[in-house]
């Protein structure tokens, strides 16, 4: 009997609790899920938009990729040929591949440049720290197609500002976007300028967010300004570098505009890259299923390289 | 609910605003309740004087009748092509618009409509000889040129030959005269100018050195049967030869001082020499008067025993009607008025262009070399009478084999590979051209 309440007991208990945690939860899940109906509603419009513009352009592009196409007969299958012209075409590698030399020549120094900047940044007084934030990120509110004219003015062969100064030393003018040699450089300069402003700003906002008492402890132990580089900045930072890395690579390797404006990919194709290439196609080819398809091809290049920065630079939480 | 109704609304009117407006900026062509059609048109920005003569006939020919209504769009050379792809893309390309080049590719695609469905047979029938092969394919007409023009013709500046002691009367005839003429030139120059500004990068050289290619080899980038590439011989070897000895020599500058297209330069005397086509001198008379009494203009120089053979194309400018228009008649009838109608609506455009550009009727031709200007515009005759009979149509096969060639020129001239090396390269370009467009099966000989 003693027992059998005593089970009794339990059960009703165990009922009660029960009850109680259904409660909880769906007192919880009210919650969470309070404003539910209205959340959809919100990202309704980016989903409608993202898929309007995004994600059905990039299925039907995928279709497109196999057709040969040309906006006024219907689309005709070629399977993989498309593909086959793009990879066999060798302006196209040589495209990718000037792409990644164009990363090369801006990402690196962009990075060292701004990192020296934002040192520079948080170790002066506030106000003069505003003025220089303010200064640095006017390069990046410029367009694209404004700075692209500046340079080229800069760059003139007969009258440009560069050979007028180099002139006073005696050196003879180069054709800066007119030689080959030097046309990809050229081009990096101004790329580096536009992306200074964001990247130092970026830079220092996470340089200020570390705690100010890693570097006083590291002060007591009498490490100097590279060992407070080396042991406390970079790693704290690693995140955020990533970041930069990652965005710095896809900007650079997708940069159009200013070879588009300042050379038009030339000379000899020295500065055409990717985008550019896929853009002229588009531009001059009767049928696009050919730039689609290179177009295509570039997204898994982008595609492979940011996920093996990902998968070779782990993001880890900052550890207090 | 009720701010959430309220909230709805609000972006249900938004999206309707936003599709209005969307609606708003595409081109409206169509019939409208009075009966009337409305179609667009769409034409480069040319010389000042081309615009005007553009926006002057549209208001012509809207005032002369009220069944089509044309609604004139001007539309800046370095961004049509984006917009026309824009446009066709999203199905709303203008009913008629301007066309240079060759049709080929064009009616092979199926963008241009056939005009012998809504122009008089007669007014097709008026086009002269040279002005076929860039609107008619088959037996049917495609587009209606406006006017033909020598891609490459040189110019000089009187003055600054005569100081040098070389005939201004008389151009170089042959490439060895031109070398010859640059070399007594270059000492009497100042900084900053040269003795000759021609084409220097590959997209300019694809289009405008076609001629002269020809001129050079007796043919050009390709076998007759379009089967083979046709560029690694002695005679391309020599025409880029001569290119690089400008380029080695100084003779010309290491980066454009205008496009080949403008006369800035020549305008500006900075060059003594400017290679261009023959609309240039319509620049100089708008744009440099002063200049116009002291330039020079002749045939481009030859190879030396070329046979008399032409170093030129001639370009051309065409209206075509756009393939998927749903007014063709009326964009038909516009197209009929303005090109194949009375005579006197073409004369102001070959006047005010001084000259410089040859009519595609014989009709048209009469009357404007009846007008009181031709008689001072000397060079007229030169364009008209000695340089565009003997030139040749442009290329028919794809862009990309000029561009090949046009890559050629430019790396053998910079030195950026060896004269060789960049035919084989040309060479192995235009191979794939070839079998990715199935060329044989697409020349003219077939």
């Amino acid at each position: 009997m003693v027992t059998e309440l005593v089970r009794g007991g339990v059960g009703v208990a165990d009922t009660r609790h029960a009850n109680d945690r259904r409660e909880q939860r769906r007192r919880r899940a009210r919650y969470r899920y309070r404003d539910g109906k209205l959340a959809y509603w919100l990202i309704l419009p980016a989903m409608v938009l993202l898929g309007i513009f995004v994600v059905w352009p990039a299925i039907y592009a995928f279709y497109l990729s196999f057709q040969d196409w040309s906006f006024y007969k219907d689309p005709v299958f070629v399977g993989m040929k498309n593909y086959t012209d793009v990879l066999r075409d060798p302006l196209f590698i040589e495209s990718i591949g000037r792409g990644f030399i164009f990363v090369l020549l801006t990402v690196p120094p962009m990075l060292v440049l701004a990192f020296m900047f934002s040192s520079l940044v948080v170790s002066v007084s506030r106000r003069f720290a505003g003025l220089l934030k303010v200064s640095i990120y006017v390069p990046t509110i410029i367009s694209t197609v404004i700075t692209s004219i500046i340079f080229v003015l800069i760059y003139d062969y007969s009258g440009g500002l560069l050979n007028w100064f180099l002139g006073l030393f005696g050196i003879d003018p180069t054709a800066w976007i007119g030689d080959p040699a030097w046309a990809l450089v050229a081009i990096a300069v101004p790329a580096i300028w536009l992306g200074m402003g964001l990247t130092s700003l970026i830079m220092v906002a996470a340089m200020v967010d570390i705690p100010p008492e890693y570097y006083e402890a590291a002060s007591m132990e009498g490490a100097n300004w590279w060992q407070k580089t080396f042991y406390i900045t970079l790693p704290q930072m690693k995140n955020v570098l990533l970041y930069l890395v990652v965005t710095g690579f896809v900007a650079a390797i997708q940069q159009f505009e200013l070879p588009l404006i300042m050379t038009n990919g030339g000379p000899l194709n020295s500065t055409t890259l990717p985008n550019l290439f896929i853009f002229i196609h588009f531009r001059n080819d009767i049928n696009v299923g050919f730039s689609i398809a290179a177009a295509m091809l570039l997204f898994v290049v982008l595609g492979s390289v940011s996920a093996l920065v990902f998968r070779f630079v782990n993001s880890e939480r900052l550890v207090d | 609910m009720q701010k959430r109704i309220t909230r709805l609304a609000s972006v249900g009117i938004a999206a309707v605003a936003v599709g209005a407006l969307l609606a708003a900026c595409a081109p409206s062509s169509g019939d409208d309740a009075s009966g009337t059609t409305t179609i667009e048109f769409w034409h480069r920005t040319f010389t000042p004087v081309e615009n005007e003569w553009y926006a002057d006939i549209v208001k012509q020919f809207n005032a002369a009748q009220d069944e089509v209504k044309v609604v004139d769009t001007e539309v800046p050379a370095d961004a049509w092509d984006q917009k026309m792809k824009a446009a066709q893309a999203a199905g709303k390309a203008p009913d008629i618009y301007t066309h240079p080049g060759s049709i080929q590719d064009a009616v092979n695609a199926g963008q241009l409509y056939e005009l012998n469905k809504v122009v008089d047979e007669d007014k097709l029938g008026e086009i002269i000889d040279a002005a076929k092969p860039v609107s008619e394919i088959g037996g049917k007409y495609y587009a209606y040129p406006l006017l033909l023009e020598p891609q490459s013709v040189l110019f000089w500046n009187t003055d600054m030959l005569t100081a040098a002691g070389v005939d201004a009367e008389q151009g170089p005839a042959t490439w060895d005269d031109l070398l010859a003429a640059c070399e007594k030139i270059q000492p009497t120059l100042q900084s900053g100018q040269y003795c000759i500004s021609p084409a220097q990068d590959a997209i300019t050289f694809a289009w405008s050195s076609v001629g002269q290619q020809y001129n050079f080899a007796g043919h050009t980038a390709l076998t007759d049967d379009w089967t083979a590439p046709d560029v690694e011989n002695a005679e391309y070897e020599a025409f880029i030869a001569n290119y690089k000895e400008l380029w080695d020599k100084g003779y010309m500058p290491k980066q454009p001082l205008a496009a080949y297209v403008e006369g800035k330069d020549f305008g500006e005397q900075k060059a003594a020499f400017k290679v261009s086509g023959s609309w240039m001198m319509s620049e100089i008379g708008s744009d440099y008067p002063d200049l116009l009494a002291k330039t020079g203009i002749g045939a481009f120089p030859s190879a030396s025993g070329s046979d008399d053979r032409t170093a030129t194309t001639l370009g051309n400018f065409k209206w075509v009607i756009d393939a998927k228009t749903k007014n063709a008649e009326a964009a038909g009838a516009f197209l009929e008025w303005a090109l194949a109608g009375d005579p006197e609506n073409l004369v102001p455009f070959f006047v005010d262009t001084q000259f410089t550009k040859v009519p595609v009727r014989d009709s048209v031709q009469e009357a404007v070399a009846g007008t009181q200007g031709a008689a001072d515009a000397p060079w007229s005759s030169i364009i008209v009478d000695d340089i565009a009979p003997t030139a040749i149509p442009e290329p028919t096969y794809p862009w990309d084999v000029s561009l090949a060639v046009g890559t050629a020129v430019e790396a053998g001239m910079k030195g950026a590979a060896s004269i060789d090396d960049a035919l084989k390269t040309a060479s192995a370009a235009i191979q794939t051209v070839i079998e990715k467009n199935d060329l044989p099966s697409k020349a003219p000989s077939n």
